[in-house]
């Protein structure tokens, strides 16, 4: 190795980002070979519009976010499938996922349910390529997924290789960025600055303004001067596309500010007791994410709403705040919270569409010391209780322990008439493989009812 | 380099759980004889150890039909399937063959490689010029007797 390659040997962390390609659809996909080259999209929760979409669904120009009751006719046509989502399903495969890469990899940080940074270190441009094609050719063969692999030296670079993986052929699902390089200046010059990572619209109209149209714009910017004007994240995205790491995993995960739960009715309901049930169940569910985080929360907010689009019916829109009397992470005082919200709030003939319970002003429960000045907490067991109840669920499943009992039939239980079955998670409900040819339809045939 | 943030770990698949009984700690009782056992404690076995030798690779299934008897695949059987196994003549596959989800014993016919089944109604299909797509490799199959 000559002197020139040596000076450039300091220790240079190549950071990867591993996207599948329309996770949600590939996730059907593994277990459903037959929507493979298909029209496929998974809709959201209760059904409401279309969250995911397969490239066959792309090409036929069905935006995201279309109310699903409009592709309904296609559906009944059959010309294209459509999939309630099946969360047991995804999360289960993304859990798998971020554990394939740890085996293969010295550090994982998943960053949302389909997408997951990797950390090479000591290894030479040609071997990161080399790592990368490995890693996409072993998740598709091992757990059957499509992912596109993009390596920069920084966070922000690294989306942007990977966003060229997947809009460019010639890369075969694997782009390497030298921050310095003409190919690198080439994509810089062609993306519009909105789809950087971490800038919004309202952001990209500023920068409209100031003449910041393109990511290379926004590169050549003094990030002094960016400071000044817009602000210090903005600075450090400027540098990360120069190829200066700024950015932390830690940062990107720092706590949330404030936790929310709500959730469509599956039927609009006015009746009291449906309401409190499910506001009950945002609320246990808001406490146990507080908990995961290790918050305590100061204040509870209950919100509800009626059918928008319903004009012919009552609108209504109300929230309550419920500060707290010392900060908790305690379900039933958030349950408590929440009873008192409603009985502020609720009015009858009234239909409501939506219910939502949501935590705010939290704040570190490592860093809040009980002052002197505060009453000590009424319950005095809780943190064992809580800990025990959270431990449970883990093991056995969400909600199988949960305060008051809700009534299995009540009308905001999610509406999820197409959902695949859940292939990873029920043993009821396991793929099925034919011994031979037509096994599968002859059984299926054998169970049906006489006419 | 960022450390991996706790509160971030993505579920475990649940073969990654520790078992739901616990280890032996043997006590010959509270009279307070120690146990002569319990300098050989061990962790009771754990068939999922025996079984899943790749947990993030293993998925289950369930055959259905009968021609696969012959190789002690009966209906209703579930099916330890790992994705990561490299498929060598004589296993048992889960491959997808025009359309189908099929397990097939991948086996060499007059000499070249086949998808055989144990049944004479069907017939072995050969590999060549078919669209056959491996999907997995049987690692062992389970037959419960009482359910």
């Amino acid at each position: 190795m000559g002197r020139g390659a040596r000076g450039d040997s300091r220790v240079r962390v190549v950071i990867g980002l591993v996207d599948a390609n329309n996770f949600y659809v590939s996730c059907e996909r593994v277990f459903q070979p037959e929507l493979e080259g298909q029209p496929v999209g998974v809709m959201s929760n209760n059904d409401g519009c279309i969250i995911a979409r397969s490239e066959e669904l792309k090409a036929m120009e069905i935006p995201m976010g279309v109310p699903a009751f409009k592709l309904e006719g296609l559906r009944r046509a059959q010309r294209i499938h459509l999939k309630s989502s099946n969360y047991e399903l995804y999360g289960d495969m993304s859990g798998r996922l971020c554990q394939l890469l740890r085996d293969a990899c010295p550090a994982v940080a998943p960053y949302s349910i389909d997408e997951m940074f990797v950390y090479l270190d000591g290894l030479t441009p040609a071997q990161c390529q080399a790592v990368g094609e490995a890693l996409r050719r072993r998740i598709r063969r091992h757990l059957g997924l499509p992912v596109c692999v993009g390596l920069a030296p920084t966070h922000t670079l690294a989306k942007l290789a990977n966003h060229a993986a997947k809009k460019r052929a010639r890369y075969e699902g694997v782009c390497l960025l030298d921050a310095a390089s003409k190919e690198t200046a080439a994509l810089l010059k062609e993306l519009p600055v909105g789809e950087v990572w971490g800038i919004g619209r309202r952001l990209a109209e500023r920068l409209a303004v100031q003449r910041i149209h393109t990511a290379w714009d926004l590169r050549e910017c003094d990030h002094h001067d960016l400071r000044r004007r817009f602000s210090v994240v903005l600075a450090r995205t400027a540098l990360e596309l120069r190829g200066t790491p700024c950015l932390s995993m830690n940062a990107v995960d720092e706590p949330r500010q404030r936790i929310m739960t709500s959730r469509s009715f599956g039927r609009p309901t006015g009746d009291k007791a449906d309401v409190y049930s499910a506001l009950s169940r945002h609320a246990q569910r808001s406490a146990e994410k507080l908990r995961e985080q290790r918050s305590l929360t100061r204040a509870v907010m209950v919100f509800l709403a009626t059918n928008r689009h319903r004009q012919d019916q009552p609108q209504y829109f109300p929230h309550a705040m419920i500060p707290l009397a010392a900060p908790s992470d305690d379900t039933r005082v958030v349950l408590a919270a929440v009873r008192e919200g409603l009985e502020q709030v609720y009015r009858p003939d009234h239909r409501f569409m939506k219910a939502g319970v949501m935590l705010l002003d939290l704040v570190d429960a490592e860093q809040y010391q009980l002052s002197l000045l505060h009453q000590p907490p009424r319950h005095r067991h809780h943190p064992a209780l809580m800990a025990t109840l959270d431990d449970i669920n883990r093991r056995m499943g969400q909600n199988k322990v949960r305060f008051g009992v809700e009534p299995e039939e009540a009308s905001w239980h999610l509406r999820c008439g197409h959902r695949s079955d859940r292939f990873t998670t029920r043993w009821g409900e396991l793929m099925k493989a034919g011994t031979h040819p037509g096994a599968i339809q002859a059984c299926a045939e054998r169970k049906k009812p006489l006419p | 380099m960022p450390s991996q943030p706790a509160h971030v770990a993505t579920a475990w698949p649940l073969t990654f759980q520790p078992l739901a009984f616990p280890a032996l700690y043997a006590r010959a009782g509270f009279s307070g004889f120690p146990s002569p056992a319990q300098d050989y404690e061990q962790r009771t076995l754990d068939l999922n150890t025996r079984l899943i030798k790749n947990p993030t690779q293993t998925f289950y299934l369930t055959a259905i039909g009968d021609s696969m008897e012959g190789w002690g695949i009966f209906h209703d059987d579930l099916l330890v399937v790992d994705r990561s196994i490299q498929p060598r003549l004589g296993h048992i596959l889960v491959a997808l063959f025009d359309g189908e989800v099929l397990i097939k014993r991948y086996a060499l016919y007059q000499g070249t490689p086949h998808l055989c089944s144990a049944h004479p109604l069907y017939p072995p299909l050969p590999l060549s010029g078919t669209e056959c797509q491996l999907w997995g490799v049987v690692r062992a199959v389970i037959h419960e007797y009482v359910s």
